[in-house]
C-alpha cells in the first residue's frame, strides 16, 4: 500500500513547483503575486514610488526620470542585489541558483516530514519500513518449515563441529549500539544490503532501520527463529524479539547458531537488562518504532534516497556571481533594445524598417543618453514616467535624418544638412531664419506638400491636425462664417493680415 | 458672489452649464474672487457670463452675455470680478464693464487678437495678436497709450505668473518677459513701439506647433502643449540644474481603431494649473481632461471622455471646480466648421483631494 497524499502537507512537486522570488527566496501561491510581490518590493522607485517590471527597468527609470543610478535591488539577500541579473517573476533565475533553491526546497520538507513524523508517531507515507513491513510480515507456513528445517540442519552440522556459544553475547552488547543508532554505520553493513532486505521482511514494522545493518548473516535461517517465533523470546513478549535480534551483528563468518540460538538461557536471563548495554531500554520500544527517534531526524527521511538527496545543507548556496556575467548595459540592451549608441549605425536603415514612433523616438533620443527605457515606455502609458521624453531641447541631427529618410532623402553627412533639397527650399521661404533654426524647418519641410504623403504612409501616427504653420484659430478665422471685415478695410487686406502673420515675423527679425 | 464655505468634501460631481455658447468655445476663465463666476468667450462673436449654484448643488446660470462685432478669441479677467478684457477677431482688446456691460475699446492690433492677459500685480494688461505683436497697457495710468513690443512670429497663447509672461509663438519659439520690465516699458514708451528683448528666448521643447502654455502658480516654471499630443514642463530658471528637469511627455492620444497599429494624436488645446496644488490638467483634441503632477512626473487622474474635443479649461480660484469647454475640434482638411449646437460647458465640482498630487512615496 502506497503512502496516501497527507493533507494539510504539501508534497515536495507542490513545493517545488511554487513560485519563489530570486531576490529573497520567498516562494508565493501565485506567479501573479510573485510578480506584484517582486514589484512593491524590489522593482519599487523609492523616489516617486513608481513600480517596474524589472531591475532593469528601474534603474533606467532612475537614471533617466530621477538622474540617479541604481546600484543594487531593495529588499534582497545579500548576494541577490546584483543588477546584473534581470528577474521578472520566474523568469531570469541563474540554473544553479534555482537547484539551489530546490535543494533547499526538497531538504526543507524531508526535514519538516521527518519532524512530523517524529511528532505524530506515523510512519512517513510511501516510506520503506511500511511497505515491508505490510507486504512481507508473514511468511508462508512452507517457507518457515524449509528454513526451519535448513536451521537444524546447520545446527546438527555446527554440533558436529564446533561449538563457539559463549562469546557470542558479548559481542553482541559491543556491536549493537553502534550500528543501531550511527547513520554511518549504514555504509560499513552496505555489503549485506541485499540478505537485509530479506530480513527486515521478516522483522516488524517499526524495525526496518535497525534491523537492517546488523543482520550480516546472509543465513536467513539464523535470523528467522528469532523471528519467527515468539516463544523464544520469552518474558519479554514479542516486541523483545526484534531488539534481540540487531545484537546479532556478529560478522557472519561468527558461528553465529549455538551462541544466537542456543543458549536462550544466558540471553534471555540475563535478557532485559543485558539489553540495556547494546540497545535501547525496553522503555523505548515505541521509538523504536518511530525510527525518527534514534536516528537524527534527517535520516529518517533521507536514507532511501541517498543519491537524490544531498545531505540537508542549512541553507542554500547563493552564488552570488551565478548569473552569467553580462554587463548591466548589455543586459540592458538584450532586454530593452539597442542602446542609444547604436542609433548612429541603424540611421542609413531607418527609412525602410518597420521604424514605429519616429516621431517620438528621436524626441527621446535626443534628450536621453541612452534609449534603454524604449521598453517601459511603450508598454505603460499610463503614467507621466512612461510617457516622459525629456525636453527636446533642441532637434538633433538624428531626429533629422529620420525625418529626411522618412521624406525619401538619403540622409546627408552632419555636416551637410544645410545644404539638402528641403532645407533649401525651407531656408528660401524662411529666408530670416537663423542657422539655428534650419534643422527644425526641415521638419516642417517634411510635413510639406510633396513629401506629405509619403511620410504619412510610413508613419505609425496620424494627427488630427498637423498644420505645423498655421494655428486650427488662423483656419477658422478665415472662414466666411467666423470673418470679419473692419471698417475701412477690404476683405482681401483681413485674409492677407490672417495669413501673412506665418511670415510676418521674418519681417523684422 | 456666493463663496460658500465647504464644510465636507462634497464627492466629485459634473454637470452642464445650459445655455452654453451657440458655437465654438476660445477661452473660459473663473474670476479671480468668486470661485463661482467665470467668463466664456465664443466664436459666436459673445462672451458669456455665468454663476455657478455653489458647492454641493448642480447647474449653473446665464447671468449676462456680451455681444462683439467678430467671433471673441480669448477673454480674462481685469482687476476684479466685474472687469473684464477680451481678444477679439475684430482686431480689437476690449475691457467690459460686466455689471453695466459697458465696453471700452483698450487698443487695436492690426490683426485678429489672439490672446489677453491681465496682471493684477502690476495692473499691466497684455494682449497678443497675429499682427506678431504684443501691446502692454499700464492701467493705473490708463490715459497712456499701449506700448508694443514686435514678436518674431504670431503668438499662439500667453500665460502669466505674478512676475513673468510667456509667449508662445508660431515656429516653436517661446519668449519669457518679465513683468517688472515690461511695465516699465509699457510707463516709458507711451504708445511707441519698441524693442524688447526677453528676458529669456527659448525653443519650444516640442517639436510641433505649440497650442497652449500656462504658467505654474508657484511661479517656476510652465507647461506648453502641441498639436502632435504631448506636452512639456520646464522652468524657468536658467541654471542647468534646472534645465535639467525639463521633460516632455506624449498625450491625448488613441490607437487607431482600425488597428493598423497606428496612433490617432490629437492636439492638446489647453492647459491649465490648479491654484492650489499646483498640479496641471490637459485637455485634448481626443475630448480627455487628465490631471497631472508635474513634479512627481505622474498622471493624477483622467477624466471620461467628453463628446468632443476639449478647447478650454480653467480651475476656479479656490481650485474647488474645473470648467471644461467642449466643441468639435478643427481638423485637418476641414472644409466648414461650426460648433453650432454641440459646444458645451462642463463643470467638475473636485473633491478635497481630487487635483492632489501623490507625491514621491
Amino acid at each position: 500500500m502506497v503512502g496516501k497524499k497527507k493533507r494539510g502537507h504539501p508534497d515536495v512537486e507542490e513545493l517545488l513547483s511554487r513560485p519563489w522570488c530570486y531576490y529573497c527566496e520567498r516562494d508565493f501561491d501565485d506567479l501573479k503575486i510573485l510578480i506584484s510581490h517582486q514589484k512593491a518590493k524590489h522593482f519599487k522607485c523609492e523616489r516617486c514610488g513608481r513600480r517596474l517590471n524589472t531591475a532593469g527597468g528601474l534603474s533606467v527609470h532612475m537614471n533617466q526620470v530621477h538622474k540617479e543610478t541604481l546600484t543594487m535591488v531593495d529588499n534582497s539577500l545579500p548576494n541577490r542585489q546584483g543588477l546584473e541579473v534581470e528577474i521578472f517573476g520566474m523568469e531570469g533565475i541563474p540554473e544553479d541558483v534555482s537547484q539551489a533553491h530546490n535543494q533547499r526546497i526538497i531538504a526543507g520538507f524531508y526535514q519538516a516530514e521527518a519532524e512530523r513524523r517524529a511528532t505524530t508517531g506515523n510512519p512517513g507515507p510511501g516510506g520503506n519500513q511500511g511497505n515491508q513491513s505490510k507486504k512481507l510480515k508473514f511468511e508462508s507456513p512452507t517457507d518457515l518449515k524449509k528454513r526451519l528445517a535448513e536451521h537444524k540442519a546447520r545446527k546438527e552440522a555446527e554440533k558436529a563441529g564446533t561449538s563457539s556459544g559463549g562469546n557470542t553475547p558479548m559481542v553482541e552488547g559491543v556491536q549493537n549500539s553502534p550500528l543501531g543508532q550511527s547513520p554511518s554505520s549504514f555504509n560499513n553493513a552496505s555489503p549485506y544490503i541485499a540478505p537485509q532486505a530479506t530480513h527486515g521482511a521478516s522483522q516488524g514494522a517499526g524495525y526496518g532501520s535497525f534491523s537492517q545493518e546488523p543482520y550480516s548473516q546472509p543465513a536467513a535461517a539464523y535470523q528467522q527463529p528469532y523471528a519467527s517465533q515468539p516463544p523464544f523470546s520469552g518474558p519479554p513478549g514479542a516486541q523483545f524479539q526484534p531488539q534481540y535480534s540487531p545484537p546479532q551483528q556478529y560478522p557472519p563468518s561468527q558461528s553465529f547458531p549455538p551462541p544466537g540460538f542456543q543458549p536462550p538461557g544466558q540471553n534471555y536471563p540475563g535478557g532485559p537488562p543485558s539489553f540495556g548495554a547494546g540497545s535501547p531500554p525496553p522503555g523505548s520500544f515505541n521509538g523504536y518504532h518511530g525510527p525518527p527517534s534514534n536516528t537524527p531526524p534527517a535520516h529518517g527521511g533521507l536514507p532511501n534516497r541517498p543519491p537524490s538527496l544531498p545531505p540537508a545543507p542549512g541553507l542554500p548556496q547563493r552564488p552570488s556571481l551565478g548569473a552569467p556575467q553580462v554587463p548591466p548595459y548589455q543586459m540592458q540592451q538584450l532586454h530593452q533594445g539597442p542602446p542609444g549608441t547604436s542609433f548612429p549605425g541603424q540611421q542609413g536603415s531607418w527609412a525602410g524598417n518597420s521604424w514605429k514612433g519616429q516621431d517620438q523616438k528621436p524626441a527621446m533620443s535626443s534628450t536621453y543618453p541612452h534609449s534603454q527605457g524604449y521598453g517601459d515606455y511603450s508598454t505603460n502609458a499610463s503614467s507621466v514616467d512612461d510617457l516622459v521624453s525629456g525636453a527636446a531641447r533642441e532637434a538633433d541631427d538624428i531626429d533629422e535624418i529620420i525625418r529626411m529618410a522618412e521624406a525619401g532623402i538619403k540622409p546627408p553627412k552632419k555636416g551637410e544638412v544645410a545644404a539638402s533639397p528641403v532645407q533649401a527650399i525651407e531656408a528660401e521661404a524662411k529666408a530670416e531664419v537663423t542657422s539655428t533654426f534650419v534643422p527644425e524647418f526641415a521638419e516642417i519641410g517634411d510635413k510639406s506638400e510633396p513629401t506629405q504623403k509619403k511620410s504619412k504612409k510610413d508613419k505609425p501616427q496620424k494627427m488630427i491636425y498637423s498644420d505645423n504653420e498655421m494655428s486650427p484659430e488662423e483656419k477658422m478665422a478665415l472662414m466666411p462664417r467666423y470673418a470679419f471685415v473692419p471698417d475701412g478695410k477690404t476683405e482681401t487686406s483681413l485674409v492677407d493680415a490672417a495669413t501673412i502673420p506665418g511670415v510676418a515675423g521674418t519681417v523684422d527679425a | 458672489m456666493l463663496n460658500r464655505s465647504q464644510t465636507n468634501s462634497s464627492p466629485a460631481i459634473q454637470y452642464e452649464i445650459s445655455e452654453p455658447p451657440t458655437d465654438a468655445v476660445s477661452a473660459l476663465k473663473f474670476a479671480p474672487d468668486a470661485p463661482t463666476r467665470f467668463l466664456v468667450s465664443s466664436w459666436d462673436k459673445h462672451v458669456y457670463l455665468y454663476e455657478l449654484a455653489g458647492s454641493g448643488e448642480e447647474g449653473g446660470k446665464l447671468i449676462e452675455k456680451y455681444e462683439h462685432r467678430a467671433p471673441v478669441l480669448d477673454v480674462c479677467f481685469g482687476a476684479d470680478d466685474n472687469e473684464a478684457f477680451t481678444a477679439g477677431m475684430d482686431w480689437q482688446v476690449k475691457r467690459i464693464n460686466l455689471e453695466s456691460g459697458e465696453q471700452t475699446i483698450m487698443s487695436a492690433h492690426a490683426a485678429p487678437v489672439k490672446s489677453v492677459v491681465y496682471s493684477k500685480e502690476h495692473s499691466l494688461l497684455i494682449s497678443a495678436s497675429w499682427d506678431s505683436t504684443l501691446h502692454f497697457h499700464d492701467l493705473k495710468h490708463p490715459e497712456k497709450e499701449p506700448a508694443t513690443i514686435k514678436l518674431p512670429a504670431k503668438p499662439h497663447s500667453l500665460s502669466i505668473t505674478a512676475s513673468k509672461l510667456v509667449v508662445a509663438m508660431a515656429s516653436r519659439l517661446v519668449y519669457i518677459y518679465e513683468l517688472q520690465s515690461t511695465l516699465m516699458l509699457a510707463s516709458q514708451a507711451n504708445g511707441a513701439t519698441t524693442e524688447l528683448q526677453p528676458w529669456q528666448q527659448r525653443e519650444s521643447s516640442l517639436k510641433f506647433m505649440t497650442r497652449a502654455v500656462a504658467c505654474m502658480p508657484n511661479d517656476d516654471g510652465y507647461a506648453s502643449s502641441s498639436i502632435e499630443g504631448r506636452v512639456a514642463v520646464e522652468w524657468f530658471d536658467p541654471s542647468p540644474e534646472s534645465q535639467a528637469r525639463k521633460y516632455a511627455f506624449k498625450c491625448h492620444r488613441q490607437p487607431d481603431p482600425s488597428g493598423d497599429g497606428t496612433d490617432i494624436v490629437y492636439p492638446v488645446n489647453a492647459l491649465a494649473f490648479h491654484p492650489v496644488h499646483g498640479t496641471f490638467a490637459s485637455g485634448g483634441g481626443d475630448g480627455v481632461v487628465a490631471l497631472w503632477d508635474a513634479n512627481a512626473k505622474r498622471r493624477i487622474r483622467q477624466y471620461q471622455k467628453y463628446p468632443t474635443s476639449v478647447a478650454a479649461l480653467c480651475f476656479s480660484n479656490d481650485g474647488k471646480y474645473l470648467a471644461v469647454g467642449v466643441c468639435p475640434g478643427f481638423e485637418n482638411d476641414q472644409e466648414d466648421y461650426s460648433g453650432e449646437g454641440v459646444t458645451k460647458i462642463y463643470i467638475r465640482e473636485l473633491g478635497e483631494t481630487e487635483a492632489k498630487g501623490k507625491g514621491p512615496k
